[in-house]
């Protein structure tokens, strides 16, 4: 009997990974209040707007209020925590990466399949509520149907670059440690460590440029100007830049580390 | 070339500590031995072999080729790693199945190919338990089992003995046997000289990352029969058990370390695991695990490198 390619053997490491997230009560948690919060509050966000008198325009950039949602920015730090630094550290840790690379499967093949686990998953909190919210404002009649289309469209991408973002910081993070509350740590740094001195800093110098250091001010710089919202404080091609390139750049190191990696344990 | 192994003047180091000191070594087809203490550099070694790490000097072959980053290679052989764990919710079955998934076996085949291997290693009727409530040794024989299933050319076998309980032994002693006489290549480690004695002459000792004999397993037994050999025994009635071996005249002491450890020294390591598994059946005790400290080995060691 032939045997199957490497697209197959990666499959196997996705489900093996999937269903050992599924048996987390901690990822189980996250994966569950996160999907409902977000969603729920984006969607109740949107209709309270829609139905205020004096709101925003009834157009494209009307859904820009489901993507800023703070909660989106918690539920993904929490989600790319929970999750993601666990994905690569755990089996470092247990040395079930002894056993995954003595298969013929390449490092690369096993990242892969640690972001494949992980981008769903964050996307669950990070696309789902911007898919969901215009396709509900759609079908309840509050919105034709061609702008919830846009919307839905608009809110995949923009969902998917932070989906991205955090997938990629967290695996990197999750590859430099064997201990996954060092990475889960870093994840929620690299978020609120940034974020929150971003802001101060602003509030105390007023030089825009700060914020481009806050991956959540980057994210809502390229959201705003994807659904037309009215411009912020920093421009979004620099946004877009940094998301995009900090996202490049830890998959890459991540990747270039992976393949180097010697597994000293056991 | 004919060696299915061989390295020259391989070294490797972990930061300042040195795993692998110019280690030079042929390893012919069957079974070959790898006994050396803990720490003397068997798992890198094997780690290099199976492509896992790197070598910081020397050149080594497995089958031929290069094994760094060499995933075809991985194709043609098994590992069993010493410490491990996949994923304890993973029944036996699954634990195997998904590796050989990972090998690229399709679903079907991967199912049958895991139940015969669990089969041979003994494990049928727990197979669809959970490993992490799988004692040692079962777990040792559900890596042998993953590491034989997808029918490699080559075994690399790390400390597979170790903690196993004498039913355990037998049977991944067996399996071993077994996949050589058909034909397979084995390398096996252990600090214990007398269990890879049962199934072949061909060792290699390491000490100090260096390889410092090889073959005749005869001239080393003589030195280490010099020395007491010590065998931890995991048994919950250990003075129990210390009254049942005290007729043994080999036995040169007894010590209990822990409440349900019991620590013999025998000048003939070779009649005492003859005859240990009858005497417990006759007194109707239980062992649940056992190992040798290589303290025994390593004063051979010492008297051998001077």
């Amino acid at each position: 009997m032939p045997l199957l390619d490497r697209r197959q053997r990666i499959r196997a490491i996705v489900t093996t990974g999937l269903r050992r997230e599924f048996k987390r009560p901690a990822a189980i948690i996250a994966i569950g209040v996160g999907t409902a919060v977000t969603s729920l509050t984006a969607i109740v966000t949107v209709l309270i707007a829609s139905l205020a008198p004096g709101g925003p325009p009834l157009g494209l950039s009307f859904f820009y209020s489901a993507a800023s949602n703070p909660v989106i920015l918690f539920f993904v730090t929490l989600m790319a925590s929970v999750v993601g630094s666990g994905l690569i550290a755990d089996d470092i840790d247990s040395m079930a990466l002894t056993l995954y690379l003595s298969r013929p499967i390449s490092q690369a093949d096993y990242l892969i399949a640690k972001a494949a686990i992980l981008v769903p998953l964050v996307s669950m909190v990070a696309v789902l509520p911007l898919v969901l919210t215009p396709f509900l404002a759609a079908i309840l009649g509050f919105f034709p149907w061609d702008i919830g289309l846009e919307a839905m469209g608009v809110g995949f991408l923009v969902g998917l670059l932070l989906t991205m973002f955090y997938a990629s910081i967290s695996l990197f993070l999750s590859s430099i440690t064997r201990r996954k509350s060092y990475a889960a740590a870093g994840v929620f740094a690299v978020t609120f460590g940034l974020t929150i001195p971003a802001g101060i800093l602003w509030d105390v110098t007023q030089n825009s440029a700060l914020l481009l250091l806050s991956p959540w001010e980057d994210y809502q710089a390229v959201a705003r100007a994807a659904f037309g919202a009215s411009a912020g404080p920093i421009d979004w091609p620099a946004a877009l830049v940094i998301l995009l390139g900090s996202t490049i750049l830890a998959a890459f190191i991540t990747y270039m580390r992976m393949k180097a990696i010697e597994v000293v344990s056991g | 070339m004919s060696d299915v192994v061989e390295t020259i003047g391989v070294s490797k180091w972990y930061g300042e500590v040195l795993g692998l000191n110019t280690f030079t070594a042929s390893f012919g087809p069957g079974i070959t031995g790898l006994v050396g203490p803990n720490g003397a550099g068997k798992s890198t070694l094997f780690k290099l072999l199976i492509g896992q790490l790197r070598a910081d000097q020397g050149a080594l072959t497995m089958l031929g080729e290069n094994p760094w980053n060499n995933v075809p290679l991985k194709r043609r052989l098994g590992y069993c790693p010493e410490h491990n764990q996949l994923y304890g919710w993973l029944t036996g079955q699954q634990f195997v199945e998904t590796l050989l998934r990972l090998d690229g076996m399709p679903t079907t085949q991967a199912a049958r190919s895991a139940k015969d291997a669990l089969e041979i290693v003994g494990l049928s009727n727990v197979r669809h338990r959970p490993t992490r409530t799988y004692s040692r040794g079962m777990r040792q024989r559900a890596k042998l089992a993953q590491a034989l299933a997808h029918d490699p050319e080559i075994l690399i076998l790390d400390e597979p003995l170790s903690g196993a309980d004498p039913l355990a032994r037998v049977h991944i002693l067996r399996t071993i046997t077994e996949f050589a006489r058909n034909g397979g290549h084995v390398l096996m480690s252990t600090h214990v000289l007398y269990e890879i004695e049962r199934i072949t002459n061909n060792i290699v000792l390491i000490h100090n990352g260096k390889a410092i004999a090889t073959g005749d397993i005869h001239a080393i037994r003589a030195l280490i029969d010099e020395h007491p050999h010590a065998v931890r025994l995991v048994t919950p009635r250990p003075r129990d058990l210390a009254q049942a071996l005290a007729g043994m005249e080999h036995i040169v002491s007894f010590e209990f370390p822990a409440l349900d450890t019991l620590l013999v020294r025998t000048r003939k390591p070779d009649s005492f695991y003859k005859e240990l598994p009858k005497i417990v059946v006759d007194h109707g005790l239980e062992v649940h695990g056992l190992e040798s400290p290589d303290d025994s080995l390593e004063a051979v060691f010492r008297y051998l490198v001077g």
